[in-house]
């Protein structure tokens, strides 16, 4: 072949390529149009024709079986196509939703949901409260081996019937949960809990419908077989691709429901999400990666929510068994320079463990010494030298996340004025978890973790502190703090508890407390929004997105 | 050449055998907890239940045992970690979608490369030679992730020319994945047929041929072009290998739903059943893609089909 001959294909190839993508640009195959971007309208905007948008779920959920799913992607999907006992409000206090109404009785240990009676599954079935005895049971049962199972434990019958190896129905008719007829609940709870209510909110607390469950086995979420009650369907669910929902225009209260679609794509990669949300593929993006943060800031899409979580260093109190080390330890970190030049997404600084935004915040903050803004070298240098026999040579474990290790130098290089060498290992996740227990390795000096809360009270943060807690990897036991949390479980009155929060957050993080944690920053949640969602949408404090209250405005 | 085939196949087996045991034994030495995925800790009970349902509070030796029987009766299992799939059903819906993307980008490689290599070859130190080969370093030395951020960036955000940033649906949103994918390989390829090519042109019987009065495009077209595919064949056979496995990256990037993600993330995750139902499957792949080539040598060149009956 001559070489000419072979010129010309390739000349022809590139310029045939081209010309196809050129010249068939602009046509947007993938459904719904992403909303109109328009200009920036300052509150009032009018109800856009097209409520339509597509967004960003990040990930494929792991299981859209609400008994299965213990994970934010999935909690998110189920939050919009399935109808909750209540929802919470932006104090995070619960609504009426499925249920209309409930009673708590004197010794706030039996809790009574009245369900509205025109709730309704999307095969017609109306929602009773049968099927929530039904779910709640199936849930803590041990055949379904359900992750959050746990958080039914505080139901009557409800770890026993968790935990039992055989001839476990029996064990199933004890549990305190009971539909007294159609639109009666009745749960019977092994303590007053206080919160129970908020807490089922939760997406574990939401029922199924029994006839699907039982025809189509594992495989009942498919889109094909799955039935909903909630404001949305679930239209189609391409694994690992996409996911969207369309308006339930039979649902009980589908008249306030604006959005009549969305579609949802799968990007995990941070970069991509940001190139599809500045090239019109989608219109809400939860996805940043934490060096475009700066830039993305100064842009118009910018939009910032706090999230309930903090972001610590645990100390092995084995290891570092000085107090006045690890206070040492805490004030030499400079809190405001790892926000604002490390971090980068407007973080809380801590001034406790339960972050701001939990409810009684103001009365439970300990606003503790050893957790200044802007740390206090001085002070610390001092403090170190009070130690008796300093642990200089300090092994920091982190996962390999990213952003971690870019902290974990700062901090590193804190700790170098005093004295205290620091080696930083990183370890992939499961293999970090192992590390970190508990107990904690021996090798383990510091770690870093984070909390997310589950529900909106912060026992769920304090009780993590416990002797026998499986979240405590510190070998942190105070029997005070153990009392402490069990009192505040029994008590009912919401002031009552947050001064017992105080008390607790005072023994661990007070003038004189056991310092087993350095919490450094409260999570915050960014994200790119277009103007036109810009009003009605928004992330809750437990990172939850409502489609229900979301309509595109003009 | 069919008992060289089954021959093939019979060998097989046990190589199955030994790559489920290495998986099974690597896998259970990382040490890692597949049930607990989140920072939360698991109750007893719950580690318990989860553990009982999966078979793995079985001794090593049943667990072990109950994976070659999945193999054997194609069943999979379900998936540790994604409670509503079986491995079976992930197998079904993504692996055709890397066999496309791998499959294309394989073409584009071997197409472009032999074409762009053959330009080389023919007009070698010349600047078509030159520019050719900087570019297919160039395509070489950088990495996939680069390679596919920068197409994003500019074909599908700067430069208005209707290609998606992500997806795998229309076949626009197919083009960029695949360009990132087989660059590399295709600059390999270029290279090797560059330089067969030369040395092929060196050859008595091309001269001969010359001599004989053959027109020089039936000369380059019949046999130096076909002499010099044997070392692209070669490599072409792990290239297909690895562009179907080794989508990973592009995967992630593109959000593209391939089989790729789903095995780097079952391993992070600690999802045996995932793991050891992928590595079965892409090590029966390269076991083919290997007997495939093999095949071809023999009527590629004659010479290898003698030497080995």
């Amino acid at each position: 072949m001559r070489t000419k001959t072979l010129w010309l294909w390739l000349a022809l190839l590139v310029t045939g390529l081209a010309l196809v993508a050129a010249g068939c640009g602009g046509d947007d195959d993938e459904g719904g149009d992403a909303a109109g971007t328009g200009a920036t309208t300052d509150g009032g905007g009018t109800k856009a024709a097209n409520q339509e948008i597509t967004i960003n779920w990040g990930t494929e959920p792991p299981s859209l079986d609400p008994g299965l799913a213990s994970d934010t992607t999935s909690a998110a999907i189920l939050l919009n196509i399935m109808d909750p006992l209540v929802l919470l409000d932006e104090d995070n206090q619960p609504q009426p939703s499925l249920a209309e109404s409930w009673d708590i009785s004197e010794d706030g240990k039996t809790v009574t949901y009245h369900l509205r009676s025109d709730g309704k599954w999307t095969n017609g079935d109306p929602v009773t409260a049968e099927d929530f005895e039904y779910s709640w049971k199936r849930t803590i049962s041990p055949d379904l081996a359900a992750d959050y199972a746990y958080q039914f434990y505080g139901i009557v019958g409800a770890q026993e019937y968790n935990g039992c190896e055989k001839s476990c129905d029996a064990l199933a008719d004890k549990v305190g949960v009971n539909a007294v007829d159609d639109q009666t609940l009745e749960v019977k709870l092994t303590s007053a809990q206080p919160w129970f209510v908020q807490q089922s909110a939760h997406t574990s607390f939401l029922a199924v419908h029994k006839a699907t469950v039982e025809q189509f086995g594992s495989k009942w979420t498919e889109a094909a077989n799955i039935v909903t009650n909630g404001p949305f369907k679930l239209e189609s669910w391409q694994h690992n691709n996409s996911i969207d929902l369309v308006k339930n225009e039979e649902w009980r209260d589908a008249d306030s429901i604006s959005l009549t679609r969305v579609n949802g794509r799968m990007i995990e990669d941070a970069t991509t999400s940001v190139q599809a949300y500045e090239a019109g593929e989608i219109d809400v993006n939860p996805n940043l990666p934490t060096e475009e943060i700066a830039r993305i800031k100064e842009t118009d899409d910018y939009e910032k929510y706090t999230s309930l979580g903090t972001y610590y260093y645990g100390f092995n109190m084995k290891n570092i068994t000085d107090v006045n080390q690890r206070r040492a330890m805490s004030l030499a970190i400079n809190r405001r320079e790892i926000i604002d030049n490390v971090a980068q997404e407007d973080q809380l600084p801590t001034t406790g463990f339960t972050p701001e935004g939990m409810p009684g915040f103001d009365a439970i903050n300990p606003e503790s010494k050893w957790l200044p803004e802007n740390g206090d070298m001085e002070q610390a240098k001092q403090l170190m030298e009070q130690v008796q026999n300093p642990k200089t040579n300090i092994t920091l474990l982190l996962n390999d996340a990213p952003g971690h290790r870019d902290i974990a130098v700062a901090v590193q290089a804190a700790w170098e004025e005093l004295g205290i060498k620091t080696t930083i290992k990183t370890q992939e996740w499961a293999q970090f978890l192992e590390f970190i227990g508990p107990p904690p390795d021996k090798s383990v000096d510091v770690f870093r973790f984070g909390w997310i809360g589950d529900y909106v009270d912060a026992i769920n943060f304090l009780e993590l502190w416990t002797c026998e807690s499986g979240n405590n990897s510190t070998n942190y036991c105070n029997e005070e703090l153990d009392r402490l949390v069990d009192k505040a479980r029994a008590t009912a009155d919401n002031d009552a508890r947050y001064e017992l929060y105080a008390q607790i957050e005072q023994i661990m993080l007070g003038d004189d407390g056991d310092m087993p944690i350095a919490p450094i920053y409260w999570y915050t949640s960014s994200y790119q929004e277009r103007d036109s969602i810009r009003e009605t949408f928004s992330e809750s404090l437990l990172g939850q997105v409502d489609l229900r209250g979301v309509e595109v405005r003009e | 050449m069919t008992k060289l085939i089954i021959r093939r196949l019979i060998w097989t087996i046990p190589v199955i055998l030994l790559v489920i045991f290495m998986t099974f034994i690597l896998m259970r030495q990382i040490a890692g907890n597949p049930f607990r995925t989140s920072e939360r800790a698991i109750p007893v009970e719950i580690q318990r239940n989860l553990e009982r349902k999966f078979g793995l509070d079985k001794p090593w030796y049943e667990q072990y045992w109950q994976y070659v029987q999945n193999v054997a009766t194609f069943d999979l299992g379900p998936s540790l970690v994604l409670r509503n799939r079986d491995v079976n059903d992930i197998v079904k819906e993504h692996f055709k979608v890397s066999l496309e993307l791998g499959a294309l980008s394989f073409l584009f490689a071997f197409f472009f490369g032999v074409l762009i290599g053959a330009l080389s070859g023919l007009r070698a130190n010349s600047w078509v030679d030159y520019t050719a080969m900087f570019v297919s370093n160039v395509g070489y030395a950088l990495p996939s992730f680069l390679v596919a951020t920068l197409l994003i960036y500019f074909f599908a955000l700067q430069w208005d020319v209707g290609l998606p940033t992500s997806g795998w649906d229309t076949w626009q949103s197919k083009i960029l994945p695949v360009i990132a994918l087989g660059l590399a390989p295709m600059a390999a390829f270029a290279r090797l047929v560059r330089g067969t090519m030369l040395e092929t042109l060196q050859q008595d019987y091309i001269r001969t041929a010359r001599a004989k009065g053959l027109r020089w495009r039936r000369v380059v077209g019949l046999h130096v072009l076909r002499n010099s595919m044997i070392p692209v064949i070669t490599a072409a056979g792990p290239t297909l290998g690895f562009l179907i496995t080794g989508s990973f990256v592009i995967e992630q990037i593109f959000a593209i739903p391939g089989i790729g993600r789903y095995y780097v993330t079952a391993v992070t995750a600690r999802d045996y059943s995932v793991v050891m139902g992928l590595t079965v499957l892409l090590a029966i792949i390269v076991i083919l893609a290997n007997m495939v080539v093999d095949i071809l040598y023999g009527f590629l060149d004659p010479r290898t089909r003698d030497a080995r009956t």
